[in-house]
């Protein structure tokens, strides 16, 4: 019997437990109340809609864990597509375009970093900041109207986000890029030196220092990690629509730390799971789409998110709790 | 009072309680529907936070209940493409019995929605059609809606109308949410007008916050005091300007052209600080989008091309007329 326990313990001891179980308890509920949700369709329509929340959500997480937060990456999963859209239609190579577009968002974040580590202000309020910075700079070059992605050369699109399998109903690339990012960056997390860093420098700054870690070095990597995810997922939004409208994003950042929360990691830092924000933003996704086969009116869902965030939070830190015997 | 274990396991049952009165009450509502045969999802860029959008849910809801089907209306809390994009990836993967939708980006609905004809859904668009010509556009089976481009033109020869010998100095476009395409064509209509008549004439984004809307409007007063005009381009750029107009005294200087009608669109019309609205009958909108997708998949029938809905002015003359008709929300 105490053999039993303890082998159950070990899957509670795991960070994603909680999420695993959030999931499973919904996927459940929503496969008896919806219609057609155990569908190829429906599931592909799902991972659609987590692919690029998880994206940018696997970026914050790195940054969650090491004790910062990133509240522009919404505005920089509109401002890079913005920028690989116009160089597009300019003229330039597609592939050259998202290269720079890319780079761009790399220094976004590497603006985020040196904000918030030289001037030394709370990186909420930088990346608050920032957030509001270009959002307003993609109204103003936008002027309101969505920015068209207008090159015949749709290859950089189709490699990003065109449907795969069985087409029509078919899965995106962008579930499969999510799926590779997702384990690279759990393997970089969870069995590299760089990701003990980065939970040490989370866990605790002293102790990280004394241990002759890098602390300034680590948070601003993870700028970076964060804003690069969040463009590329901007531009795997972009190949799904073809345009980029000054909304795109808008409160992204705020259902990205959802699904980071969600997924285990604590916002306090020095803790924290890829494969929990992986779950969690399919959880997110799960969410929506059920509410819709349900028949549900459109007033509920952000309601729904909102109690699942809350009660996911309250059973994670009772597990936590649990294991740690506290 | 309680230990703290004991108030986090409270806390916790509360909070699962909660959860799973929601959970009940949305399949209570899904229950009933149960027996109907045929199932409909209205995906919209409008949100429930739009009182426009209530007209319009109201015909859909209306219209369900008279031929005995299931509508459900879809909306984005905010105004988001992609959101509308992702709702109507999960109706299509519910495989009604007909879709109907805003084609707010024809670019960005052209996938779904052809994909969704191609599985044989019946696809029928209000509000916003696809302007592109017929050998492009997406093959929906017909438009339920208002002329966008020609509300602005009528709103700005309206206004110009209400100054007539003379012409308004400056006139504003207020807009409370740039980006969507219906408000972009209508202040395009209006700033063609204005243009003809040699108006000077700007956009100005008053956002869907009313209290940013106020202070917005007035920054831009500050700055330009000569402006005689504004025209707004829907009940969420017309209530704050209409409490501004008032509260700031303008009323005399400042007349105000609106769109859309609202109770409180009314009342500023009988009052005099809004000089008219341009009306596009959206309860039509739903409700012969829902009435034509019943009358298809049960005999197979259906209007073809456009049926139009508006535009038509409300002013001082026959506002009486419609009082009644915005307070029960069918105007």
């Amino acid at each position: 019997m105490v053999k039993k326990i303890n082998r159950f313990m070990n899957f509670v001891r795991w960070p994603e437990f909680g999420a695993l179980l959030g999931f499973l308890s919904i996927f459940l509920l929503f496969s008896i109340i919806s219609t057609n949700f155990l569908s190829l369709v429906n599931f592909s329509a799902v991972f659609t809609v987590a692919a690029e929340l998880g994206i940018i959500s696997i970026g914050i997480n790195y940054l969650v864990i090491s004790g910062e937060f990133d509240l522009s990456v919404g505005a920089i999963f509109a401002v890079t597509p913005m920028v690989l859209a116009l160089l597009v239609n300019t003229g330039i190579s597609p592939y050259i375009a998202f290269i720079i577009s890319l780079f761009c968002a790399l220094l976004i974040g590497f603006l985020n970093g040196l904000i918030t580590l030289r001037a030394r202000i709370p990186s909420f309020v930088t990346t608050l900041g920032m957030m509001m910075f270009w959002r307003g700079i993609l109204l103003a070059v936008s002027k309101g109207f969505p920015i068209s992605y207008s090159s015949n050369n749709k290859v950089l699109l189709n490699i990003l986000n065109s449907r795969v399998l069985f087409s029509g109903m078919g899965v995106r690339m962008s579930s499969f890029w999510y799926l590779i990012i997702a384990v690279i960056f759990s393997i970089i997390l969870v069995r590299t030196r760089y990701g003990n860093w980065v939970f040490a420098t989370g866990g605790s700054k002293e102790v990280a220092k004394a241990m002759g870690i890098n602390i300034e070095r680590v948070k601003m990597i993870n700028f970076l990690i964060s804003s690069l995810l969040a463009g590329f997922a901007g531009c795997v939004s972009l190949a799904r629509f073809n345009i980029v409208d000054p909304t795109l994003g808008s409160g992204l950042e705020l259902e990205a730390l959802s699904a980071v929360v969600i997924g285990g990691t604590f916002l306090s830092g020095g803790y924290g799971s890829i494969i929990g924000t992986f779950i969690g933003a399919l959880l997110i996704g799960m969410v929506r789409s059920g509410l819709v086969l349900a028949g549900a009116p459109a007033y509920w869902y952000t309601a729904f998110i909102g109690i699942i965030l809350i009660i996911s939070v309250a059973i994670n830190a009772k597990i936590r709790s649990m294991v740690l015997g506290e | 009072m309680f230990s703290k274990e004991k108030s986090k396991n409270i806390f916790l049952i509360i909070l699962i309680t909660v959860l799973l009165t929601m959970v009940i009450f949305t399949l209570s509502a899904v229950a009933g529907e149960a027996e109907k045969d045929l199932n409909f999802y209205v995906v919209s860029h409008g949100g429930p936070a739009d009182p426009f959008w209530g007209v319009v849910i109201k015909g859909v809801n209306d219209a369900a209940k008279q031929f005995n089907v299931k509508a459900t209306y879809l909306g984005p809390e905010k105004f988001s493409i992609q959101k509308m994009v992702d709702l109507l990836e999960s109706a299509i993967a519910g495989k009604p019995d007909g879709i109907v939708a805003t084609i707010v980006n024809f670019e960005a609905l052209d996938e779904p929605l052809r994909r969704a004809i191609k599985q044989g859904i019946p696809v029928i668009t209000i509000n916003t059609s696809d302007p592109r010509p017929a050998a492009e556009k997406i093959p929906y089976l017909c438009f339920i809606g208002s002329d966008e481009y020609l509300m602005g033109v009528y709103s700005a020869r309206r206004m110009l109308e209400a100054f007539k010998p003379n012409k308004p100095k400056r006139a504003v476009i207020a807009i409370h949410e740039p980006g969507w395409a219906g408000a972009e064509v209508r202040a395009r209509g209006m700033k063609d007008v204005y243009d003809e008549a040699g108006v000077p004439s700007e956009k100005l984004d008053t956002t869907v916050d009313p209290t940013k809307s106020y202070e917005i409007l007035r920054s831009y007063f500050q700055k330009y005091p000569d402006t005689e005009a504004i025209n707004t381009v829907g009940p969420m750029s017309a209530h704050p300007a209409i409490k501004f107009l008032e509260e700031e005294k303008l009323t005399n200087k400042v007349k105000m052209g609106a769109e859309d009608l609202t109770t409180i669109i009314v009342d500023a019309i009988k009052r005099g600080t809004c000089e008219f609205t341009i009306v596009q009958q959206q309860y039509l909108q739903g409700y012969l989008a829902v009435e034509f997708l019943s009358l298809y998949n049960r005999y197979g029938l259906c209007p073809v091309e456009s049926v139009i809905t508006g535009p038509s002015i409300v002013d001082k003359n026959n506002v009486d007329l419609v009082v009644k008709m915005v307070e029960q929300g069918y105007q």
